[in-house]
């Protein structure tokens, strides 16, 4: 009976050292493990591995600071998975990120795969920031009930509809705007956009092409003939260089031609499209430190600027992707602000019901989330919808339509 | 009536189609496989042909000739230690090519993602600028392929009929025992069969190179037109491979121009069409 005193007393006094141990050290953060299932191989693959330097360094530089919740500092690390781009990809990265590595959080993604990552996310009860997928939106598979811990922290759809308003203003000449998307994109979504559109006055023309197509003269020739001046292409990196530069052969060099996604390299355009058919290309521009309606912090500014500094020295030649400025940095800042909200990292009912509705200042902006009434749960968070155009071998801002809070 | 535009995009489309379905159909003849990593090679052939010019500074017409070359090269490697292995001859021979091959599309797209990057590459330096026809104009990488398409299908019709190789080529796809007993080394030739396959291959996805983007995952669709294309024409016929890449051409981009995505649809279903009408294809034997 002493003896099994004796070591309980040295496990407790052993406890304690380690527990004061862990005391002693209590500036050290507690690190929060964030899953991020992204594509890193496929066709896809250049959109997910451009954000990762960006990324890890802009986290390094947050957690200097890191964020507290009742006092205690905690700091966000980040473990990425291929999600291969795919369904059954996102799932199964969402698994082991959330099984196999012991995730609190899913951030950052992006994929078209939502409904999968979603499902296994929404099983595990973790929160998980995300864009309005294809299914997601009234009448598609996004349900709150059902997804009760989805986030559209990039609001896909809505911002596509915005960036279409300001093409509009920054060519309010224009004569017709064209939409072009692969088939394989085809869904609720669209209904959506085209009810927005038709609502606000838009006059546009919409054309789908067969997934793997590199030649758009037909879906040129039929824009043309349809009286389009601007056509927006939805994503599609790829084949919107393909387009650019199929219209400029054709003759149509007064065709302006865009897509909703930021540039990856605008060097990239340039050699794909030939200089003189990639001037004046439209992408999305997330360069917070140009933004002309949008406030954004400038703590988070300054922060932003640093990482694209950092990142250009590490890799020896200018870094100029601004995509990631809207995505992982926008979605942490969302979750640290909620934790602290919330008064826990742990719960993530409390932490979701600090979220919805909430307003959260972000790497592109303060915005209140909404959409109570278009999605069913205030989980939309809102953007700048910035563009920009490319300019000799830069990218230039055109115009900017932040946004509006949806009802 | 579609604009000229449209039909001068047709011919463009043909021109591609041709080559490819001339290589796989020449390889089919021979050795009796359908290649299934046909594409790999175009894919193959637009990287080496990208590399040659951007990063080796080699002129164009020269750097096409490197890239059929090279590729068509790794072709009789295939064909040597991979096809040549597996391809035994049972009943299974066909179904381990076919599968082997399959692997090597996994194997050549992975590979050439983690070698070359799977950012899009570019190569719109290379004969830019267009020939304006007044309403409507053509780029001079365009004007090539066709050029390039016949001065090819022109080199092989007089490697074919005029030269002992395209003899030992025909008896061989004929007769293969017969041409055999006359001397004809089969098995070489089946090398060289499959390295002027994949050849064409690569010269196709060469001059494709500066009219589209370069990926490793661009040789996916070219190939299953070129499948398309012989189906058509009737698997074995290098007249039908030629025929069939020139109709599918002008479908895919006539179809696409009246009914947008849904060509696709109509392209497969006129094949299944022809396929009920004429099984053999319209270049190919009738089955007794």
């Amino acid at each position: 009976m002493k003896k099994r005193y004796s070591i309980a007393t040295i496990l407790v006094i052993a406890g304690m050292v380690f527990g004061l141990g862990g005391i002693a050290s209590a500036d050290e953060p507690i690190i929060i493990k964030v899953g991020l299932p992204t594509v890193l191989s496929g066709p896809a693959a250049p959109w997910g591995q451009i954000g990762m330097e960006p990324y890890l360094t802009w986290i390094e530089l947050f957690n200097k600071e890191g964020f507290k919740v009742g006092g205690t500092r905690y700091n966000f690390k980040l473990i990425t998975v291929d999600d291969k781009n795919t369904p059954e990809g996102g799932a199964a990265a969402a698994k082991q990120l959330i099984y196999g590595d012991k995730v609190k959080f899913l951030a950052g993604h992006w994929s078209w795969n939502f409904p999968a990552v979603s499902a296994v996310a929404n099983q595990a009860k973790v929160i998980f920031l995300t864009r309005t997928g294809n299914e997601a939106v009234p009448g598609g598979a996004y349900d709150p009930k059902k997804m009760p811990y989805v986030v559209f922290a990039n609001p896909s759809h809505d911002q596509f509809i915005s960036d279409c308003f300001a093409l509009v203003e920054a060519f309010p000449n224009y004569k017709r705007l064209g939409i072009l998307d692969c088939a394989i994109g085809k869904g609720p979504g669209w209904d959506y956009v085209e009810v927005a559109l038709k609502k606000a006055g838009v006059k546009y023309t919409i054309e789908w092409f067969p997934f793997g197509t590199q030649d758009f003269t037909p879906y040129i020739t039929r824009f043309k003939e349809a009286g389009v001046d601007v056509v927006y292409v939805a994503g599609w990196v790829g084949e919107s260089m393909a387009f650019a530069k199929q219209r400029w052969e054709m003759g149509y060099k007064d065709m302006k031609v865009g897509h909703s996604g930021p540039f990856v390299s605008v060097g990239m355009y340039n050699a794909v499209c030939g200089q003189d058919a990639a001037q004046g290309f439209i992408g999305q521009y997330w360069a917070n430190w140009d933004f002309k309606k949008t406030t954004v912090n400038p703590k988070y500014v300054k922060m932003c600027q640093d990482v694209m500094k950092i990142v250009s020295d590490k890799q020896g030649q200018p870094f100029a992707y601004t995509g990631w400025i809207g995505w992982l940095p926008s979605h942490l800042l969302i979750l640290a602000q909620a934790m602290q909200k919330a008064g826990t990292v742990e719960d993530p009912d409390a932490i979701m019901q600090a979220i919805r509705g909430g307003t959260f200042d972000s790497t592109t902006g303060k915005w209140t989330m909404s959409g109570a009434k278009t999605y069913g749960s205030p989980v939309v968070f809102g953007c700048p919808s910035a563009l920009s155009k490319i300019q000799g071998d830069k990218e230039v801002y055109l115009s900017e339509h932040p946004m509006k809070p949806l009802p | 009536m579609p604009p000229v535009g449209i039909w001068i995009d047709g011919l463009i489309q043909s021109c591609t189609y041709m080559t490819m379905a001339f290589g796989m159909v020449l390889v089919f003849s021979i050795l009796g496989i359908l290649n299934w990593a046909h594409g790999q090679f175009y894919m193959l052939g637009a990287f080496v042909f990208y590399y040659a010019v951007t990063a080796a500074g080699i002129p164009f017409p020269v750097s096409l000739l490197i890239s059929g070359v090279l590729v068509g090269g790794l072709g009789i490697l295939v064909e040597k230690f991979i096809i040549e292995r597996v391809n035994i001859p049972s009943a299974q021979g066909a179904l381990y090519v076919t599968v082997a091959t399959i692997a090597l599309i996994f194997f050549f797209e992975g590979a050439a993602s983690m070698i070359f990057g799977m950012q899009d590459k570019g190569l719109a330096m290379v004969l830019p600028g267009v020939l304006d026809l007044g309403s409507f104009s053509v780029s001079y990488q365009k004007i090539a392929v066709v050029i390039f398409t016949l001065v090819i299908m022109i080199t092989m019709y007089i490697v074919l009929n005029h030269t002992k190789v395209g003899l030992a080529i025909r008896a061989a796809a004929q007769e293969p025992d017969a041409a055999s007993l006359h001397g004809i080394n089969v098995e070489r030739l089946s090398l060289l069969v499959m390295g002027i396959g994949c050849a064409l291959a690569a010269m196709a996805g060469s001059i494709m190179a500066p009219v589209f983007i370069i990926n490793p995952f661009i040789g996916g669709i070219p190939m299953i037109m070129s499948l398309l294309a012989i189906v058509i024409g009737g698997l074995g016929s290098l007249t039908g491979a030629i025929v069939g890449g020139l109709i599918l051409g002008f479908l895919n981009s006539v179809v696409a121009y009246h009914l947008s995505y849904f060509s696709e649809v109509v392209l497969f279903v006129l094949v299944i069409i022809i396929l009920l009408v004429r099984p053999q294809g319209l270049f190919g034997a009738s089955r007794k």
